[in-house]
């Protein structure tokens, strides 16, 4: 298992959960995941949160089988088979990696259009982690 | 003020199973009327699913989560028997932490239960908001009957004393002692039915048509005075000998009859066939809402419809967009076999 | 600061052994190191050992540098626990060069050892997976093959980047892995198999990700100036670079490029005075079949996007104008994690000496070579510049 602690994973919720992001107040660009010292101007460690949409397009992605999956997403791959994991570019910059959802794995490809969703992550110690996955965007771009 | 309700969303999960499937696993398929059936994915529970259709029932008014202040969570799998559920679902919208929230969690009654929770909010506090999420998956061993019919789906209503979509009329319960029927003893994770089929046949129909009765005689209501009338659906032919004995016709069930291609959606419902019932609707038309939940207990909501707007996700769109699974996919779906 | 020299060099077999310890493994390269030693090995002279080892499945976290050291002989020494993730063993062996450079020892000896093989699949896999970014890549579903695969998808959409291409590297790695008696895969294989394999992380197949591997390997570091007490044919560290970068993949300015590798052979080659052009053969870390190709790029070996060509043409063969991982590489010697940089030492100290083991590997008239260690994806890299 790739022990994240309880108290861990809690204080990443709002990024997990509702993708808050860290707006640099010296050059305005969006850290996400969030940076102690903005990752763009490496001169402002003051930010404002910002809500982000979660629509972005798919800059890469793979198709995780038998062998690519961590021990804690065994399981998962086992049952519901191979799964996208994808880095996703943002609609206000920055790109995340997170997993794809509700899809075809066949049909994952470089530039679709997709948004986020809560999505069970895994589960540790009898705790469900919930994080964002990316579901392809209903009726395209 | 007009209590009611002023937006929706509907979530279906995106795999189907058809009862070819089970016919071809197990010779047979219980679930009478219905023909295939909605399944949750593997990374989705009815915490993420009731994420998901509350921010679609926010979004269709349009509404931001901070205007929330009272939120009711219903399903009868959640996966926590002990936790606080509703906070999930909060946190995921980015609902203000001083809203009031509450789990429904006992038996498939829990979705009106939900939203005569965000009513009775209204009627105390007028200038509130109330967001009422319903999803279910409701889950039996694979050996049992009435695991044929579980499917998964869920609804969200926004609820306000503004209503601008339907109007509530008015609502009745009714509440009974029966047993032997759809319960899960503690530190059980299935849930049993012993199958003594007249006894329990004579609880739905006894509470619902108890409850139903007695709002349509507060309203001074006929059945024909109703557009559409949505019973619990644990398969897609009980509806149909409760709205008989209370003189509905076959047709003002048929928009609401959702278990057909969802199956039976638990607490989700009534929620999904009201959402489907609304769909369909046009202004000034009535629909009579019927839950059940075995134990026993009914709960009756007559509602007025007062506008045309379709949400961006209604039953039929959600219903459109899917995936077949076979039956070893969906035993390993459902952790059957592991 | 002083120059820097290794006089010595060994290695233990790589691959899989259930019979021995992470004590014992490293003894084995240690004693092989000590017979490398032309005039003799005294340990007595040792000052310093650094020791690269990312985990060894968890069981000796702590001080497991004393440990090792002391069971070969090396006691009341500055032994450290050197950890980079992959790239551990190569910055032992700069952390070694800096320690000697700087006059604080004359003789330090720089090694590696993982023991990758002795836990269950389970956790094996949770240790492949502990050097990315926990909180996101690994949250996200990947281990390495997962994200290399990332790079590899843009890599293909970017610049046309082949199946084959990718394949190739493993059918030349194990080609070169065939004539190493110290490799864990002493095979050849076909492109057609290669291409063939089972899927692990699209676009990866299980012939592009090297394996899980035990082993150890250590070097002794001396002066220039006392390197000649030990041999006659020392080989210099000419100059090194290290540079970390975004740990997340996605943090990165560009995801078909690995920053860290540019900058650490840029300082690299600065501290050298040369340029890739006089990189006459190299071990480059070859993890996953693209990260060989990276490798090509990022270290000026070729244009960037042009490496599927650069490998076509056969430049990096072993009969090529710079034959890459004349070794087997990562991929077909093996890669156990923390012996990964020190064992590249080992091959290129013996490389640039003329006296490889199996002379069929050997390449003639090589003066000057190249090691690249990566850690993780790309968060820690090191480049180091040897000569005769
Ligand atoms: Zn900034």
């Amino acid at each position: 298992m790739a022990h994240v602690s309880v108290p861990m994973y809690w204080r990443t919720i709002p990024q997990r959960y509702r993708l808050v992001g860290m707006q640099c107040k010296k050059c305005g660009k969006v850290n996400f995941p969030p940076k102690g010292v903005c990752k763009y101007c490496n001169a402002s460690s003051e930010f404002a949160e910002v809500r982000l949409s979660g629509k972005g397009k798919v800059h890469t992605f793979t198709l995780i089988g038998a062998g690519g999956a961590p021990p804690e997403f065994a399981e998962q791959e086992k049952a519901g088979g191979v799964y996208p994991v994808t880095i996703v570019e943002l609609e206000e910059g920055p790109k995340v990696i997170g997993q794809m959802a509700d899809v075809n794995p066949k049909d994952v490809t470089i530039g679709m259009p997709v948004r986020a969703e809560l999505r069970r992550i895994y589960e540790e110690e009898g705790v469900v982690r919930y994080g964002f996955k990316f579901v392809p965007l209903e009726g395209g771009a | 003020m007009t209590l009611g309700i002023s937006g929706y969303g509907v979530a279906i999960p995106r795999l189907r199973i058809k009862r070819e499937d089970y016919a071809k696993a197990w010779g047979s398929f219980s679930a009478a009327g219905v023909n295939e059936k909605a399944v949750a994915g593997f990374d989705e529970d009815m915490l993420t699913l009731a994420t998901k259709v509350s921010a679609r029932a926010l979004e269709s008014v349009p509404l931001t989560p901070d205007k929330v202040t009272r939120f009711a969570f219903a399903s009868t799998t959640p996966p926590y028997t002990e936790k606080l559920l509703s906070g999930t679902v909060l946190a995921g919208l980015g609902a203000p932490g001083d809203t009031y929230a509450t789990d429904h969690i006992s038996s498939t009654r829990a979705g009106t239960e939900a939203m005569l929770a965000g009513f009775e909010h209204l009627a105390a506090n007028p200038t509130g908001c109330a967001l009422v999420a319903a999803a279910d998956a409701p889950m039996a061993s694979m050996w049992d009957p009435i695991e044929h019919a579980m499917g998964s789906g869920a609804a969200a209503f926004v609820l306000s004393g503004f209503a601008t979509l339907a109007e509530l009329e008015g609502s009745a319960s009714y509440v009974s002692e029966y047993f032997g029927e759809r319960f899960r003893p503690r530190e059980e994770g299935q849930t049993r039915d012993l199958n003594v089929k007249k006894f329990s046949e004579g609880s739905f129909v006894t509470n619902t048509t108890r409850a139903a009765t007695a709002l349509l005689k507060k309203l001074g209501r006929k059945p024909e005075d109703y557009a559409h009338v949505v019973v619990q659906q644990p398969d897609a032919r009980a509806p149909a000998s409760a709205a008989a004995k209370l003189g509905f016709q076959d047709p003002q069930l048929a928009a609401g009859m959702v278990s057909v291609a969802l199956g039976d959606l638990g607490a989700a419902s009534t929620p999904v066939g009201l959402a489907a019932a609304l769909e369909a609707s046009k202004v000034g038309d009535r629909i009579l809402v019927v839950s059940y939940g075995s134990g026993a207990g009914s709960d009756a909501l007559s509602f007025k419809v007062v506008s045309d707007r379709k949400p961006a996700f209604t039953v039929s769109k959600e219903a459109a967009r899917k995936e077949y699974v076979d039956y070893v996919q969906y035993l390993k779906l459902k952790g059957a076999i592991r | 600061m002083r120059k820097v020299a290794i006089v010595g060099a060994g290695q233990s077999r790589y691959g899989e052994f259930p019979d021995k310890s992470i004590k014992e493994l490293f003894l084995e390269a240690y004693q092989d190191m000590a017979k490398s030693v032309d005039r003799g090995y005294d340990p007595k002279r040792v000052g310093a050992a650094y020791i690269g080892n990312l985990g060894c499945g968890g069981f000796q976290l702590g001080n497991m540098s004393a440990l090792v050291s002391e069971y070969v002989g090396l006691p009341y020494v500055h032994a450290m626990r050197i950890e980079n993730a992959c790239a551990s063993g190569g910055y032992a062996l700069v952390t070694a060069a800096m320690d000697v450079m700087a006059g604080v020892h004359d003789v330090v000896l720089a090694g590696g050892v993982e023991k990758m093989t002795d836990v269950s699949g389970l956790k094996t896999k949770y240790w492949l997976g502990v050097s990315g970014d926990t909180e996101y890549e690994r949250l996200a579903g990947t281990t390495f093959s997962g994200l290399y695969a990332l790079i590899a998808q843009r890599h293909m959409h970017e610049f046309g980047t082949t199946r084959e291409h990718l394949s190739m590297v493993a059918v030349k790695n194990h080609k070169n892995g065939a004539q190493n008696p110290k490799a864990q895969f002493q095979r050849e294989t076909t492109l057609e198999k290669a291409m063939k394999a089972p899927m692990v992380a699209a676009p990866l197949n299980l012939f592009d990700c090297c394996s899980t591997t035990d082993g150890a390997s250590a070097v002794l570091v001396t002066s220039a100036e006392k390197a000649k007490e030990f041999t006659d044919t020392p080989i210099y560290i000419e100059g090194f670079g290290t540079a970390s970068d975004y740990l997340a993949i996605h943090d990165r300015v560009a995801t078909t490029t690995l920053e860290g590798t540019r900058r650490a052979a840029d300082q690299a080659y600065k501290m050298a005075g040369v340029g890739p052009k006089d990189i006459q053969i190299a071990e480059v870390h070859d993890c996953f079949t693209i990260a060989e190709l990276l490798a090509y790029e990022d270290l000026g070996f070729c244009e960037k996007g042009q490496a599927g060509p650069y490998l076509m043409e056969g430049h990096t063969q072993i009969t090529g104008d710079r034959p890459v991982n004349a070794s087997g590489g990562l991929k077909a010697k093996g890669h156990p994690i923390g012996s990964t940089g020190t064992g590249q030492a080992y091959e290129m100290f013996h490389q640039l000496r003329g006296d490889v083991q199996k002379p069929t590997r050997q390449v003639k008239g090589v003066e000057r070579g190249l090691l690249h260690n990566v850690g993780g994806s790309g968060g820690t890299v090191v480049v180091t510049v040897l000569a005769r």
